[in-house]
C-alpha cells in the first residue's frame, strides 16, 4: 500500500511539473513583448520612442533575466516560485503570492462548502432515485436535474441574488467575506453541481443492486434498510473519483459565482486581472488552481485506496484447505 | 422456525410463472407441484430453459421484474403463502431462516468490501441468534464444521482472496447459521472445479446426515445429481416429465425424455471403431514454456508438450491451473516469457505483427462462449469469411462459396446461413464458429473448453461434429477441458496440468488410471465417485 | 426489492429532438425569420419591455433582443459544433491509441498529458488564455479544444480496455486481424456509442461554458450578437430591466437542454457502458 502512495504522490509531483511547465510556454508564448505589457500602461512612462523608455526597458528585462536563454529563465522562474514569490503585481505593484493568500481562504471555503453542499444532494436524491428506480420519484428527479444541469451558472446566480436580496432582503450585498454571507453562493454552487453526483450515484447504486451479492444478502432475509448498505458500501467508492473531477469543475464555476455575488475570493481576481492584463496575477491564479486540483486528485487517491480493500491488500491469497 | 411435526419440509403447488418482454409473454411453468421431505435431498434436474433456475427464485421471491406469477401456493414449516402472485407477501419472515440459498458464483455472493467474519456477525446479529460476542465463536465453529483449518485467518480475509470452492463453503456456512429449514441451492457446484465439486456435495451429505440439512439442489449434471440426490425430479420445459428415487430415474428412467438425457450423455463416449490413428510427425513441440504476468504471477512454468499430425489431445485440468494461458500462448493470444513454440520446427512464440499473423492459417481458436465470439450484427456467412478477409485471402465470389462450403460442412443449412447470431441457438453458434476456424484449413484446431457450456445433447453433437471433420479435414486438435469424461472419450492422448506444469508426460487416454501424479489420481477418484452407479 | 427497471421511456429523446427541430429552424433561418436587423440601434427605443413590436423587447442600444438572439445563435451553436467536432476526433484517436497499444510508453505518455490537463480546469485555462492572448471567439474556442478531448480520449481508452477483455476482441485476433482492422471492427464500433452520448452532453456544457466565459467578459465581444455576450451586455442593467437576459437565457437554456434530453433518452437506449465513467 505504500509503496502504491508514494507512486502516486510522485505522479502528482510530475503532473505538478508539467503543468508549470505549459503555463510558462503559455506565457512566453503570449503576443506582446512582456516587458512592454509591463511597462505599457499609459503614465507609467511619457513617451514612447524616447530612449528613456528604451532604458527602462532594457533595465527590466535585465531585471527579470529575459536576456538569458529560456530554459534558464525556466529554471529560475520556478525557484521562484518554490520560494513563494509569484511576481508583482503589474496594476497594483503588490506580491501576487501575497494578494493570493489573502484571497484564497474565502475560494477555498466556498469551494468546500459547495463540494459538501453537492455531495450532500448527490448521495440523498442519488439514493431516493435509485430506490424508486422507474417510478414517479424518480423521473422528477431526473427531469430537475437535466433542467438545473441545462441552466448556465449565472442565471441561477442572478435569480437566487434578485430573490434573496432584492425581492426578499434576506442577503447582503457587499464584497465582504463573512459567514452569514456564505450560504447562498455555496448553495447555488453546490445545487449547480449536484445533478452530475445524482446521476452517477444513481446509476452505480442501480448497478450494485443488479448485483449477484445483494441478492444473497437478501436470501439471508435481511432487511430492505441492510440490503441497501451492502449496496451503497460499494456503490460510494467510485463515487469518491468522482468528487475529485467534480473539485475542478468547482473551482472554475467558482468564479462566475464569485463574480456575482461578489465574493472576494481568487477567481474575481483573476477576473478583474485579466480585463486589465496584469498577467502576473494571471499566472499566480493559474499556478494555484492548478496546485489545488492536484491536492485535492491526491488525496482522494489515498482515501480510495484506503476504502477499496481490493486495493490495499493487494495478493495475500488465503492458504487452500481441503480435507 | 417453529418446530412443525409434518414430514415435509416445502410444498409447492399449482406454481404458474411467465416472463413478460417487449409485450411478449413467454410461459415458463405451469402448474407445477412438488414436495420435500425433511432432511431429503432433492434434485431438480434440467437443461438450460427447463424453468428449474425459476422455481428457486419463485420460492424465496426473488424474481425478476418481468416475471409474472399467474398462481401457486407455498408452505414452508409453518409459514403459508396461499398465492404468490399476490403483492405483499412478508418474504422477510421466509428467507434467511425457512429458506436459504446457494449461488452458483459463490465469490461474487459474497461483499467483496466486507470482511468475511463481517458477514456472519451482521447475520447472526439481525437474526438475534447471538450477540456480538458470541456470533466470532460461532462463525468459527461453524466453519471447522465445514473442513476449514485456518478458521481465524479466513475470517479476516475478503472474499477475493478466496478460492471459489472456499466461498461456496462460506456461503454455506453463513447459511446454515441461521438454521434454515430448507437449503435452496442453485447449481451450487458448476462453477468449481472436479475436486471442490466433490468437496462441497460431500459436506452436503455430511451435513444430511449428522443435523437434517434439508436440500432443493439445482442442477444440469446428471453425475451431480447421482453424487448427492435421494430424489430426483426430471424437468423439461417447465413440466416435470419424471419423478422418484435418483437411482430409479437414472437407471431404470420410466420417461422418455430422461432417456434421451441419459442416452445423450452416453454418446460422449469412444466410438466403437476407435478413432483414427495420429501421424508419428510431431505438428507442435512446446519447449519449456513459461508465462509470468507482471513479473510475479508465474501461469505456466516449463512446459513441455509435443502435439502430433492428426492426434487428438487433451489436456485436462482445473479452473485457474494455466491450461487457457497455455492455449493463448499456443494461439498467438499471449507471449511466452520463457521457452519455445515450435511450429513444424519453426519458432512462432515470439513472432509480431504480419509473420504472426501469417500463423493464424495453421493454428486456430474455438472459444468456450460461442456467442461472445461472434459479431451479433453480422449473418453466418459473413462471420465464416471474417479471416479470409483479414488475410486477404481470395476474391468475393471465391470467399462466399468457401464460407457456404464449410458452414455446410458442419451442419448449417442454407437457408439459416443469412441468419445472425441472435437467432440461431448456442449449438449453432459453435458450428459457426468451427467453420470460421476451419475456413483458412488450419493444422491445429485448439478447443478452448469448447463443449463445456453447452447443454449434454449439444455437447454429443459438438463432439461428434468434430470427430468427423477431423476425419475428413485431417487436423491436430488440442481439447482443453476440466471434464474427464468429454477427453477420455475423445482424445488419444491425455495431459494432466496443475499449478501451471505437466506432472508427467501425457498418456494414452485410455491409460490414464495408470497414471502415478497424486493430482490425476485425485481427479480421478472424485469423478468416479461421481458416477459411481450410472450406466 | 426489484432489480434494475430500464424504462425505454422514449418521451425525453423525442421531446429533445423536437425542441432542438424547432431551435435549428428558428436560428438557422435567423435572417429570413429575425423582425430586425440584429446591429440596428435605435436609442429612441431603449431597453423597452417585451412587446408587440418587440417580442423579447429591446436592450441598452434599442436593438430588437429576439433578433439578436436568433442571429446570435447561429454564432453559439456553429462554434460550439466545431469545437465538438475537433474534440472529439481528437478524444478518439487518442484514445484508441492509448487503449490499443495499453502498458507501452505511448500509453503511459498520452496519460500522463490527459493527467496535466486535467489538472487545469477549464474556466481556469480560459481564462489564461483569454488573458495572455486576448479575448474573443476565436482563442476562446482554442481554450475549449485544448481541454475538450480529454474526457473523449479517457471515454474511449476505457470503452477500449474493456472491449480488449471480451472474447471477440481475441477471436478476432486468432483470426488473423491486423491492428488497424481491429480498431475498425472491433473497438470503433464499441466506442462510437459512449462517446456519442458524452458528446451530446458534453455539447451542452458547451454552451454553457462558452456562455458563462461571454458574460464574464471573455468571449465573444460587443457588437456581435453572441449569447453570451448578449448576456455580459444586460448584466448591467438586470435589476432594473431583467427581461434583457431572458431572450438569450431561455435560448441557452432550450438548447441545452434539448441537448441533454437526447443524451439521456440515447444513454437509457444505447449504452452498454454506463459505468464506465471515465
Amino acid at each position: 500500500m505504500h509503496t502504491v502512495l508514494l507512486r502516486k504522490l510522485l505522479e502528482a509531483l510530475l503532473t505538478l511539473f508539467f503543468a508549470t511547465l505549459i503555463i510558462f510556454a503559455l506565457i512566453r508564448l503570449a503576443p506582446g513583448d512582456p516587458v512592454r505589457l509591463m511597462l505599457g500602461h499609459p503614465g507609467e512612462i511619457a513617451a514612447q520612442g524616447t530612449s528613456a523608455y528604451d532604458e527602462k526597458v532594457a533595465e527590466l528585462r535585465a531585471e527579470l533575466g529575459l536576456d538569458r536563454n529560456i530554459a534558464v529563465q525556466y529554471v529560475s522562474w520556478l525557484g521562484r516560485l518554490a520560494q513563494g514569490d509569484l511576481g508583482t503585481s503589474i496594476f497594483t505593484g503588490k506580491q501576487v503570492g501575497s494578494e493570493i493568500a489573502a484571497r484564497l481562504p474565502a475560494t477555498v471555503t466556498l469551494s468546500l462548502s459547495a463540494l459538501l453542499v453537492q455531495i450532500a444532494l448527490g448521495l440523498f436524491f442519488g439514493m431516493v432515485a435509485s430506490l424508486r428506480s422507474g417510478k414517479l420519484a424518480d423521473q422528477l428527479i431526473r427531469v430537475a436535474c437535466v433542467a438545473l444541469a441545462s441552466t448556465p451558472a449565472f442565471v441561477v446566480g442572478l435569480v437566487a441574488l434578485a430573490l434573496f436580496a432584492v425581492k426578499y432582503g434576506v442577503y447582503e450585498i457587499s464584497s465582504d467575506f463573512s459567514a452569514a454571507r456564505l450560504w447562498l453562493p455555496a448553495l447555488t454552487l453546490g445545487v449547480l453541481g449536484a445533478p452530475q453526483l445524482v446521476r452517477i450515484m444513481r446509476a452505480n447504486l442501480l448497478t450494485e443492486f443488479g448485483k449477484i451479492y445483494v441478492s444473497s444478502a437478501q436470501s439471508r432475509g435481511l432487511d430492505r434498510k441492510r440490503v441497501v448498505r451492502h449496496a451503497a458500501r460499494n456503490a460510494l467508492i467510485p463515487l469518491v473519483t468522482m468528487v475529485a473531477l467534480s473539485f475542478a469543475g468547482l473551482i472554475g464555476g467558482a468564479v462566475v459565482i464569485e463574480s456575482i455575488f461578489s465574493w472576494p475570493g481568487i477567481g474575481k481576481y483573476a477576473l478583474d486581472s485579466i480585463l486589465v492584463k496584469d498577467y502576473p496575477v494571471i499566472q499566480g491564479y493559474a499556478l494555484v488552481a492548478v496546485l489545488m486540483v492536484v491536492l485535492i486528485h491526491f488525496l482522494v487517491d489515498v482515501v480510495y485506496s484506503a476504502l477499496d480493500p481490493r486495493i490495499h491488500h493487494k495478493g495475500e491469497a488465503g492458504r487452500e484447505e481441503t480435507v | 422456525m417453529s418446530s412443525d411435526n409434518r414430514a415435509e419440509a416445502l410444498e409447492v403447488k399449482g406454481l404458474q410463472v411467465a416472463y413478460e418482454q417487449n409485450g411478449r409473454r413467454t410461459t415458463v411453468l405451469n402448474s407445477l407441484d412438488f414436495h420435500l421431505g425433511k432432511g431429503e435431498i432433492l434434485v431438480l434436474l434440467g437443461e438450460s430453459g427447463s424453468g428449474k433456475s425459476t422455481i428457486a427464485r419463485a420460492v424465496t421471491g426473488m424474481l425478476p421484474p418481468s416475471a409474472r406469477i399467474g398462481g401457486g401456493s407455498l408452505r414452508v414449516g409453518a409459514e403459508r403463502i396461499p398465492d404468490l402472485g399476490k403483492p405483499g407477501i412478508p418474504w422477510e419472515r421466509i428467507r434467511g431462516r425457512g429458506i436459504a440459498m446457494l449461488f452458483q458464483d459463490a465469490q461474487s455472493a459474497l461483499n467483496p468490501v466486507m470482511k468475511i467474519k463481517d458477514h456472519f456477525k451482521e447475520s447472526l446479529l439481525y437474526h438475534s441468534l447471538a450477540s456480538a460476542e458470541e456470533a466470532a465463536a460461532i462463525s468459527a465453529a461453524m466453519l471447522e464444521r465445514l473442513n476449514f483449518k485456518d478458521v481465524r485467518h479466513i475470517l479476516e480475509c475478503y472474499p477475493f482472496q478466496l478460492s471459489g470452492g472456499m466461498c461456496q463453503r462460506i456461503c454455506l456456512a453463513l447459511a446454515l447459521c441461521l438454521e434454515p429449514a430448507v437449503l435452496v441451492a442453485d447449481e451450487p457446484t458448476s462453477a468449481l472445479d472436479t475436486v471442490s465439486q466433490k468437496e462441497v456435495l460431500d459436506l452436503l451429505r455430511k451435513l444430511q446426515r449428522e443435523m437434517g440439512l434439508t436440500v432443493l439442489l439445482i442442477t444440469h449434471d446428471i453425475a451431480v445429481a447421482n453424487a448427492v440426490g435421494n430424489r430426483v425430479i426430471v424437468l423439461n420445459k417447465g413440466v416435470i416429465e419424471e419423478e422418484g428415487d435418483t437411482r430409479t430415474v437414472l437407471t431404470r428412467p420410466a420417461s422418455a425424455y430422461t432417456r434421451e438425457l441419459l442416452a445423450a450423455r452416453n454418446r460422449i463416449a469412444r466410438p466403437a471403431h476407435g478413432l483414427p490413428p495420429a501421424a508419428g510427425k510431431p505438428v507442435l513441440e512446446i519447449v519449456r514454456l513459461s508465462k509470468t504476468f507482471g513479473g510475479k504471477k508465474r501461469v505456466l512454468q516449463q512446459v513441455d508438450l509435443t502435439l502430433n499430425e492428426r492426434e487428438i489431445l487433451g489436456i485436462l485440468g482445473q479452473s485457474g491451473c494455466g491450461k487457457s494461458t497455455l492455449a493463448k500462448c499456443v494461439a498467438g493470444l499471449e507471449r511466452p516469457s520463457e521457452g519455445r513454440i515450435l511450429l513444424r520446427g519453426a519458432d512462432i512464440g515470439h513472432l509480431k505483427g504480419k509473420a504472426r499473423r501469417e500463423t493464424s492459417k495453421r493454428i486456430q481458436l474455438v472459444f468456450q462462449d460461442a456467442r461472445a465470439s461472434l459479431n451479433p450484427g453480422r449473418t453466418a456467412l459473413q462471420l465464416v469469411q471474417e479471416p479470409l478477409h483479414y488475410l486477404r485471402i481470395g476474391g468475393k465470389e471465391e470467399r462466399e462459396a468457401l464460407a457456404a462450403y464449410y458452414l455446410r460442412e458442419v451442419g448449417i443449412a442454407d437457408e439459416a446461413q443469412t441468419r445472425r447470431p441472435p437467432q440461431l441457438s448456442t449449438g449453432q453458434c459453435q458450428r459457426i464458429a468451427i467453420a470460421r476456424a476451419l475456413v483458412l484449413r488450419p493444422d491445429i484446431l485448439i478447443c478452448d473448453e469448447a463443449v463445456s457450456a453447452l447443454d449434454m445433447s449439444v455437447q454429443a453433437q459438438i463432439l461428434e461434429l468434430l470427430q468427423r471433420l477431423q476425419r475428413q479435414f485431417g487436423f491436430a486438435i488440442l481439447m482443453i477441458s476440466h471434464d474427464i469424461r468429454v477427453l477420455r472419450a475423445f482424445c488419444h492422448h491425455i495431459a494432466v496440468m496443475s499449478s501451471g506444469s505437466f506432472g508427467e508426460r501425457k498418456q494414452e487416454s485410455g491409460r490414464l488410471h495408470e497414471s502415478r501424479q497424486p493430482h490425476t489420481q485425485l481427479l480421478l477418484k472424485c469423478a468416479g465417485d461421481m458416477e459411481d452407479g450410472l450406466v | 426489492m426489484k432489480r434494475r427497471f430500464n424504462s425505454k421511456n422514449p418521451a425525453s429523446l423525442i421531446v429533445g429532438v423536437v425542441v432542438l427541430a424547432i431551435l435549428a429552424i428558428a436560428i438557422l433561418g435567423a435572417p429570413l425569420l429575425a423582425p430586425y436587423d440584429p446591429v440596428a440601434q435605435n436609442a429612441a427605443e431603449r431597453l423597452e419591455k417585451p412587446s408587440e413590436k418587440h417580442w423579447l423587447g429591446t436592450d441598452r442600444f434599442g436593438r430588437d433582443i429576439l433578433s439578436r438572439t436568433l442571429h446570435g445563435g447561429q454564432t453559439t451553436l456553429l462554434s460550439s459544433l466545431l469545437a465538438l467536432c475537433a474534440a472529439l476526433a481528437i478524444g478518439l484517436l487518442v484514445g484508441m491509441a492509448a487503449g490499443m497499444f495499453h502498458g507501452s510508453a505511448l500509453d503511459h505518455i498520452l496519460m500522463r498529458i490527459i493527467d496535466v490537463l486535467l489538472a487545469f480546469p477549464f474556466m481556469v485555462f480560459a481564462m489564461v488564455i483569454a488573458g495572455l492572448f486576448g479575448t474573443g471567439l476565436v482563442h476562446l474556442l482554442l481554450a475549449v479544444v485544448s481541454v475538450w478531448w480529454v474526457s473523449f480520449a479517457r471515454l474511449t481508452r476505457s470503452v477500449v480496455l474493456h472491449a480488449k477483455n471480451e472474447t471477440s476482441y481475441a477471436a478476432a485476433k486468432v483470426l488473423g486481424a491486423s491492428n488497424l482492422a481491429i480498431m475498425r471492427k472491433e473497438l470503433l464500433p464499441k466506442a462510437i456509442s459512449p462517446v456519442l452520448i458524452l458528446a451530446t452532453f458534453e455539447l451542452g456544457t458547451l454552451i454553457l461554458s462558452i456562455a458563462a466565459l461571454s458574460f464574464l467578459g471573455l468571449g465573444a465581444q460587443p457588437p456581435a450578437p453572441e449569447w453570451g455576450s448578449m448576456l455580459a451586455d444586460g448584466r448591467a442593467h438586470f435589476f432594473q430591466a431583467p427581461h434583457i437576459l431572458i431572450g438569450p437565457a431561455a435560448f441557452i437554456v432550450a438548447t441545452v437542454l434539448a441537448f441533454n434530453l437526447i443524451g439521456e433518452g440515447l444513454r437509457d437506449r444505447l449504452d452498454p457502458y454506463e459505468k464506465l465513467e471515465l
